[in-house]
């Protein structure tokens, strides 16, 4: 069967369904489903943004509370020196900042934009160190969703005062 | 005030700033605890009582371990017991690689590692070394050591590859689980 003629067929089924319906029923699904579109643009940017937030701050708690087990990540410097300890509690500090940034939605888009450079930084460093995994390409994720928060201009529970 | 096109008021700021100061406080925490867990490495130190050894180095392959193939090395004089693993901080995730057989654990914390046990005599020879690296010394221990890898986060560890040897280590006790090194 073509793609025309099954799509032809699907949308005649759908609207032999829809025609079964009592009136007053399909006006109130119609009602139902404009509704869940509605309240899922204005809050899915929230949930991204709580969710990524989430996420920076397991990372930045870890490293702020345990740095020793994180140096190996750390590039070019040795991982049982000092200074890669101290390069991880940066990092995570900024981690847990950025965290809270996004989370509150204070300085949403810029927190955003530094989100994604410190992501687009590790998800480099884990392709030169390890080629593409999948532990590369859920960072890539990650770092997809920074860059959406870079550009969002409609978000509910800001805090902006 | 406007930062980068977004408004940030005086909530805004002392939310920050709370944080700012948060973070400072868990980073001295961290700082201060920093040679807690696994501070030493497998290549440069001697056998600490309290501490597992640390891999050095990133590498690729799974660890693997022998169970009868006698050692060409010498044997070393067998550590003192120290503390028990159970009362250590990375007890919880040390997976016991000797006498097997391995768990799936095990083996995904092995991950990146090379670790080599051999029979040798009355007792075992132990190598721990990363994949793709010269292997270090063999290390001797007495009948009845048990020998345990340490991964902090499974997490870390992409098909054979293990991209933060940080959290990584080898701990080996005697029978009685007191730690040897």
């Amino acid at each position: 069967m073509s793609n025309t003629a099954w799509r032809n067929r699907a949308a005649s089924k759908s609207a032999r369904s829809k025609a079964s319906l009592p009136a007053p029923d399909r006006a109130r699904a119609g009602d139902l489903a404009d509704r869940a579109t509605q309240v899922t643009a204005e809050w899915a940017p929230t949930a991204a943004r709580v969710l990524l937030g989430l996420v920076l701050a397991w990372f930045g708690y870890h490293e702020l509370m345990a740095p020793q087990l994180w140096t190996g990540y750390v590039p070019v410097i040795a991982s049982g020196s000092g200074l890669a300890l101290a390069a991880v509690l940066v990092h995570g500090w900024v981690l847990l900042m950025l965290a809270v940034a996004i989370t509150a939605g204070v300085v949403l888009r810029l927190a955003a934009a530094v989100a994604a450079l410190l992501l687009v930084q590790i998800v480099v460093t884990l392709t030169i160190t390890g080629g593409l995994t999948d532990l590369t390409l859920r960072d890539v994720g990650v770092l997809g969703l920074a860059v959406c928060l870079t550009g969002a201009t409609r978000q509910r529970a800001l805090l902006t005062a | 005030m406007r930062i980068a096109g977004d408004t940030i008021g005086p909530r805004g700021i002392a939310v920050l700033a709370v944080s700012a100061v948060v973070g400072v406080l868990l980073g001295l925490h961290g700082w201060s605890g920093r040679h807690n867990g696994l501070p030493s490495t497998l290549a440069s130190s001697a056998p600490r009582p309290s501490a597992p050894a640390r891999v050095s180095r990133p590498a690729r392959s799974p660890a693997t371990t022998s169970p009868a193939t006698p050692s060409p090395a010498t044997p070393s004089p067998p550590p003192s017991p120290g503390p028990k693993l159970s009362s250590q901080s990375y007890a919880s995730y040390s997976y016991q690689v000797w006498p097997g057989p391995l768990s799936t654990a095990a083996k995904a914390a092995a991950t990146g590692l090379v670790i080599a046990v051999h029979r040798h005599g009355s007792g075992i020879m132990v190598t721990a070394g990363v994949a793709g690296r010269p292997a270090p010394t063999p290390r001797f221990y007495p009948a009845g050591a048990k020998v345990f890898v340490v991964e902090a986060a499974l997490g870390d560890d992409s098909g054979n590859s293990d991209y933060n040897l940080g959290d990584d280590g080898l701990v080996v006790t005697n029978s009685q689980e007191r730690i040897l090194q």
